[in-house]
């Protein structure tokens, strides 16, 4: 259930020496969801988030934009304790108020433009890429997998303090700058927690009899060393939305180095997580022809991990470079519909033996929606799927909006193919979701 | 004798016609007329406050809070609107470029604050509804003016709206393939020749069954340029109707170029 709030007020402060005039905008949005499992009828999800947002306008063109968080889950496995916490920095990390409430200050940013320049500082989000739903250049912030993909990215998405300036050359081309000293990483799920990767492409797994230690992350901890830096130069060319992207960053996700110790009690394998830094340069292109739009983009990472399950290896991990794209095409053709069909595919370039992921990994996504009743009621159905392991995830939605700021949904989220996949591993996770979401 | 009455009745039965297709003769062209539409002044730019009440058959309504810019460069025309609330669609925004070229498609855009990205969107299907509204992506770029290269036309007749005198022009798609762009197949504009703005436009889809009646009201001089303030359509075949009212209109401030950029969309206003 979303409430929204909106009101608008318009205040005269008094600062001394100068009298600014601001102009407050505040809005709430609240948010009830529930997830029964489909195949034990257990629910997996009671959920109610509130999320307030305050934007000011200030009189010298500043605008201050505020977000908050406020979560209570009331199921066991998408608590907050459920999620693994040592993957923000101090200064991003949401507040616990007992098992099942959390307190976040999701976004907190100054917007000032400079001329044809423009600044925004703080705690914000930055998207880069044209995929739907799939991620390669939109790696900038990283992600909260609680409930894997499920969540809208919006609010997976993890908000970094960033410095990010946009220059305009003119009025078809601007470079984008970023500064991001704030080192969150992807949220992932503790063990017990009901998205928690179990596929051998993400964790790592040791023979029967032996014991397994998961010792700390080791993480990234200088604020100017070890901070993110992005450019992104975007362009209006012939028709041609064109971007070309470069990120210095650290791979969200930690690479499980592992050693093997004998003991006099039997053999551990400790597993030692670490953040690696990795280059990232890619680009992005979409132009429309007729009722057809074509998008894509490729991004090329350097220094990539992947496990390995040759015994021999001294680490457990093998490291190259690795190659992704999408290939995008949305059909426009029929009346208030869109049909959208993508093609992902990710290449592990170095070809090194034994890595538990395909060497070329390829998905496919197919979304169909379509309004009725002048767009108060929408029905879609996005389907991924994995063509190494054919597993993926099927997801049906029907949304109505009672009124402007009333709506409903129903829809189910169903895994299917080998349990080792990317999809798979969450078989037992089948479930149907009613939402309600007020504003006010 | 005889021949003489033979003439006189012949004369006498055609009079009727012979007289509507001398005083049809008299109007105005289509053609002529469509060009003065398009030469009336609408200013360089405008920005005004564009407010959108959709009412479906039942009563029910929602009401969008919008900023609207409009910007010639050259013989370009830039739109861009920038939702404000309610809640549900804040921060949406849309654009569109549209070329004097007409082998050049339009190109198009919108913002979706869900997903925090600018999408290109086809503006073939220009006859799709815009964003719930009764008004087609096509209506909105046009706004008051017409489109030359879509239909045939011819001046039928003369008529009143609001006791304003106007011409009535029937435009006819030129073929079925442009008829299924814009989702009708005729349309007939009451075109008031005094100010030369259309007041009334009536729409039939593509099995010529009525589709939509568009009023242009309230139109008034804003800065010296004659502006139609209330906008309505009423969508025959489903009972719903759009009304989009401007306020603040302003012709003289000017625009900035960086408006109608895909990282204004992105930012907002």
């Amino acid at each position: 259930m979303k409430i929204v709030t909106h009101s608008s007020l318009l205040l005269s402060l008094l600062l001394s020496p100068a009298a600014y005039a601001i102009e407050l905008d505040t809005q709430t949005i609240a948010e009830v969801k529930w997830a029964v499992n489909s195949e034990d009828l257990t629910n997996q999800a009671v959920q109610l988030v509130v999320k307030p947002e305050l934007s000011a306008y200030f009189d010298n063109g500043i605008k201050l934009t505020a977000i908050g968080k406020f979560n209570v889950e009331t199921v066991d496995g998408l608590q907050a304790e459920d999620m693994d916490r040592d993957n923000y920095s101090d200064l991003s990390r949401s507040a616990l108020l007992g098992d099942s409430v959390e307190l976040e200050l999701r976004e907190l940013f100054f917007e000032k433009a400079l001329g044809n320049n423009y600044l925004t500082l703080g705690k914000q989000q930055v998207v880069w890429g044209k995929a739907d739903g799939l991620k390669v250049l939109d790696v900038v912030n990283p992600q909260s997998f609680r409930e894997f993909i499920l969540e809208d990215f919006d609010d997976s998405r993890i908000p970094l303090w960033t410095i990010n300036y946009e220059w305009q050359i003119n009025d078809d081309s601007t470079i984008q700058f970023l500064w991001i000293p704030d080192q969150s990483m992807h949220a992932l799920s503790e063990r017990q927690a009901s998205y928690a990767f179990t596929t051998p492409r993400i964790v790592p797994s040791a023979p029967d009899g032996v014991a397994v230690q998961l010792n700390p992350v080791e993480r990234p901890s200088k604020v100017i060393s070890d901070s993110d830096i992005g450019l992104r130069w975007s362009a209006f060319i012939g028709g041609w939305d064109l971007t070309l992207n470069y990120l210095y960053h650290y791979d969200d996700l930690p690479v499980f180095y592992q050693r093997l110790e004998f003991s006099p009690s039997g053999a551990t394998v400790f597993v030692d997580p670490k953040y690696e830094r990795s280059h990232l340069l890619g680009g992005t292109f979409s132009n429309a022809f007729g009722n057809l739009t074509l998008r894509g983009e490729l991004g090329y990472s350097t220094d990539k991990f992947f496990l390995t399950t040759i015994p021999t290896d001294s680490d457990g991990v093998v490291k190259s470079d690795e190659m992704s794209y999408v290939l995008g095409f949305d059909w426009f053709g029929f009346e208030d519909s869109l049909l959208s069909f993508q093609l992902f595919q990710s290449v592990v370039i170095d070809s090194p033996a034994g890595i538990t992921r395909p060497e070329v990994d390829t998905t496919l996504t197919f979304l169909a929606q379509k309004d009725f009743l002048n767009e108060t009621l929408k029905a879609e159905i996005l389907v991924l799927q994995n063509m190494n392991e054919s597993d993926g995830l099927i997801r049906p939605k029907i949304t109505y909006e009672w009124q402007d700021d009333l709506k409903t949904w129903i829809g189910l989220d169903i895994f299917h193919g080998d349990k080792q996949g990317l999809f798979g591993q969450f078989g037992h996770n089948d479930r149907l979701v009613v939402g309600l979401e007020i504003g006010f | 004798m005889k021949q003489i009455k033979l003439i006189t009745l012949v004369l006498a039965s055609l009079s009727p016609a012979l007289f509507s297709s001398l005083a049809l003769a008299d109007l105005p062209s289509g053609d002529d007329i469509a060009k003065n539409i398009n030469a009336r002044d609408e200013g360089i730019a405008v920005a005004r406050n564009l407010r959108m009440e959709m009412i479906d058959r039942r009563g029910k309504s929602r009401v969008r809070e919008t900023r609207a810019f409009r910007k010639y460069f050259g013989d370009e025309k830039r739109t861009a609107i920038f939702y404000l609330t309610p809640k549900n669609v804040k921060d949406t925004a849309f654009l569109t470029y549209d070329y004097e070229d007409h082998a050049v498609d339009d190109d198009q855009w919108l913002y979706l604050p869900a997903m925090r990205k600018v999408r290109r969107i086809s503006a073939s299907d220009r006859g799709d509804y815009f964003l719930g509204t009764d008004f087609s992506y096509e209506d909105i770029k046009l706004e008051t003016r017409v489109s030359i290269k879509d239909y045939t036309r011819k001046t039928i007749g003369e008529d009143e709206v609001d006791g304003v005198h106007c011409y009535l022009v029937e435009e006819k798609t030129i073929d079925t393939e442009t008829a299924e762009e814009l989702g009708h197949l005729r349309r007939e504009n009451c075109v008031d020749d005094a100010i030369w703005i259309v007041r009334k436009s009536v729409l039939w889809d593509l099995q010529n069954k009525p589709l939509k009646t568009i009023y242009f009201k309230e139109i008034s001089k804003v800065q010296g340029i004659w502006t139609a303030h209330k906008i309505e359509v009423e969508n025959h075949k489903t009972g719903h109707h759009t009304t989009f009212t401007f306020s603040n209109v302003d012709y003289e401030k000017g625009v900035n170029d960086a408006v109608f950029t895909q990282g204004s969309l992105r930012r907002g206003l």
